[in-house]
């Protein structure tokens, strides 16, 4: 019999019942079933070679496969633990640290569920071997039975050599939270992953990748990760209005600005850059549905690399987001198709941004269900024949959160629509998550290690088209088909509903009345089953 | 800080080899950076997409998006990964001269 997750600490709950759970942790946890090829010696040496100069290396005494920005390499230890002294003094971490070194069995049942240990299978990679590197300075430093068994037995203490494991270990993980389901006394690892990213952060270990484009967000002139300055978003706005103009003969605006809006639409910023179709398919919804939405001019990034390493800039850049929402006196902030965007605004807004009465967090993906149920955009089904599978964003579909909903859209229009196995709240991860997509450098790795078990799952469906609704696992999958030799195109939920969504014609008074619904279009018929999403905690 | 040199020029780079001082560029450096992109010899089409990124870079100091860039060029993506195998982001941006893309591109 299988003991109740003890999920105290976690800081999401599911909105699923405990049956249910514990259902879907039998059914669904061990990857039996998906095959992959074992690594190769050769892949494995590319996957984890060193993409940078040993003098570098030597110089941040830092073996790790990302690039760190120079830093204080003298009296690491000290400063690690100070960070961390400091961490647990601020925040509530030390609930969770204690009652996690209490329970960790260190059974290693984690292995079945881990996607990085199925397919390297060293047991560096064991979920809990990862948490117990942290764990153990945190029982060693930070409780008293730790401090006097050192005394008794000379235990020296936290050394640079397991800090550098650490800095190495922590970004192996792609944080998907696979392994939660599986540990028997319901730790968290990835929650102790990200807080480990935390404190090596605050000593300067983190990959620059990230804290570059933080800082841009933060401080920089354009205030966000990709520096798209304001003229060249407004360029691409207005781009975008005349390319749908020239497919769909329709002018639908991207408004900017309108103060009073409903909905404060924060995509992940570099859709602006890469995902025009999913972009134009949001806009052509709110054509249909009418209902306001505005971009903001002072603000339009909804990517936050905080969740990956940091709550320092967690909480900074939902600030800027509240500020951006006051400004312009929306109702309801609405996240773009991007999973870790959307989970770190959904769960952590109230945290840092007003508790109860923080403004309402929506993802697209919630909003267009919505809407499709109500009747209110029509989608034409004879218009994407090839077959379509779904990708579950973990941060989306881990918390049982979007999980239903993108999947009843798809099925309303899609004639040929498969699922992955296993998929939804035990869907495995692109390989690309924790902020490990946008590091360039680890490009081999992630391919070959990290999305190794979803290029074999996407090939197994089959699919021409795989829905991907996040900005990280549209990246990380579309580098994955590439260097897995799979054919398969991926891309956005909004990109398909563009194709096929019937727009109420412009007329030329500018009224815009919904026209007859086109025949064989579809809506959701209404008392179908409820989106998975009541009772979400926040 | 790394150094790329080429054709007897040394350039200063980041560590992923895109030039630390966009205003140097000239079609000089598209030639000789075109090697680590895979490039084997810069076409006219190669150089109507360069051209088109750096004017878009000097207007508005980023890339454009990549559905501009193939609308306004008249080239298809696959069209794109043809000429710059490391893709528009990557490889193209390279050669044109223009900072590394950060964040989620």
């Amino acid at each position: 019999m299988f003991l109740p997750g003890i999920a105290a600490a976690s800081l999401e709950s599911s909105s699923t019942s405990r049956t249910e759970k514990r259902r879907e942790r039998i059914e669904g946890a061990s990857l039996e079933g998906v095959s992959v090829r074992p690594l190769s010696t050769e892949e494995k040496s590319k996957a984890f070679a060193l993409p940078k100069k040993s003098e570098v290396v030597q110089r941040q005494r830092l073996p790790v496969r990302y690039h760190v920005e120079d830093f204080d390499v003298e009296d690491r230890p000290r400063r690690f633990l100070e960070a961390f002294a400091a961490i647990l003094k601020h925040t509530n971490y030390r609930l969770a640290l204690d009652h996690y070194i209490r329970v960790s069995a260190k059974c290693a049942r984690c292995t079945v569920a881990c996607q990085v240990y199925d397919a390297t299978g060293d047991p560096h990679d064991i979920p809990c071997y990862r948490s117990e590197l942290l764990l153990s300075v945190y029982r060693r430093h930070f409780t008293l039975s730790g401090m006097l068994r050192a005394r008794i037995l000379g235990d020296p203490g936290l050394t640079d050599e397991k800090i550098q494991e650490m800095a190495d270990s922590f970004y192996n993980c792609t944080a998907c939270r696979r392994c939660h389901f599986e540990c028997p006394m319901g730790i968290d690892h990835a929650l102790i992953t990200h807080l480990g990213r935390y404190i090596l952060s605050e000593i300067g270990v983190a990959p620059r990748a990230l804290v570059v484009s933080t800082r841009e967000q933060l401080i920089g002139a354009t205030g966000n990760t990709s520096g798209i300055p304001l003229p060249a978003l407004l360029d691409t706005l207005e781009f975008l209005t005349e390319d749908i103009q020239d497919q769909k003969g329709i002018h639908v605006p991207f408004p900017v600005d309108q103060e009073g809006a409903e909905y404060l639409f924060v995509p992940a910023v570099s859709d602006f850059m890469m995902e025009a179709e999913t972009l134009k398919g949001i806009a052509a919804v709110f054509k249909a549905t009418g209902d306001s939405w505005t971009i903001g001019s002072k603000y339009f990034d909804g990517i936050n690399y905080g969740l990956f390493y940091s709550d320092h800039v967690l909480e900074h850049v939902l600030r800027k987001i509240r500020a951006e929402a006051e400004r312009l006196k929306v109702k309801k902030v609405l996240i773009g198709e991007c999973g870790h965007a959307s989970r770190s605004a959904k769960f952590f807004y109230p945290t840092y941004c007003g508790g109860k009465d923080a403004l309402p967090v929506v993802s697209i993906l919630e909003y267009t269900h919505q809407a499709l149920k109500e009747g209110r955009i029509k989608l034409d089904p004879k218009i994407v024949t090839e077959r379509v599978t779904y990708h579950d964003p973990c941060n989306m579909a881990r918390p049982g959160w979007i999980v239903n909903q993108p999947r009843e859209v798809l099925r309303a229009f899609c004639a040929d629509y498969v699922e992955m196995v296993p998929n939804g709240r035990m869907n495995i991860c692109c390989g690309g998550g924790g902020g490990t997509v946008s590091i360039d450098e680890i490009r081999p790795y992630r391919t070959a290690v990290g999305g190794r078990l979803k290029a074999e799952q996407i090939r197994d469906t089959k699919a021409n088209y795989c829905v991907a609704p996040c900005s990280n696992c549209k990246k990380q999958l579309r580098e994955l088909m590439e260097d897995q030799g799979v054919e398969c195109e991926i891309g956005g939920l909004h990109d398909l509903i563009y194709k096929a969504i019937i727009l109420p014609k412009d007329t030329p008074s500018g009224d815009e009345k919904q026209e007859e619904s086109a025949e064989g279009s579809v809506s959701l018929a209404a008392g179908s089953e409820d989106p998975g999403n009541e009772g979400g905690e926040s | 800080m790394p150094t790329f040199e080429s054709h007897g020029r040394a350039y200063d780079v980041d560590e992923d080899g895109f030039l630390q001082d966009p205003s140097i560029w000239n079609e000089e450096v598209a030639k000789d950076f075109m090697v680590t992109e895979g490039v084997n010899e810069l076409t006219e089409g190669h150089w109507k997409v360069i051209n088109y990124l750096r004017n878009y870079y000097l207007q508005f100091g980023i890339a454009p998006m990549i559905r501009k860039l193939c609308k306004e060029t008249g080239f298809k993506l696959n069209e794109i990964y043809q000429m710059f195998p490391s893709g528009p982001a990557k490889g193209a941006c390279k050669l044109a001269g223009l900072p590394k893309p950060t964040g989620c591109v």
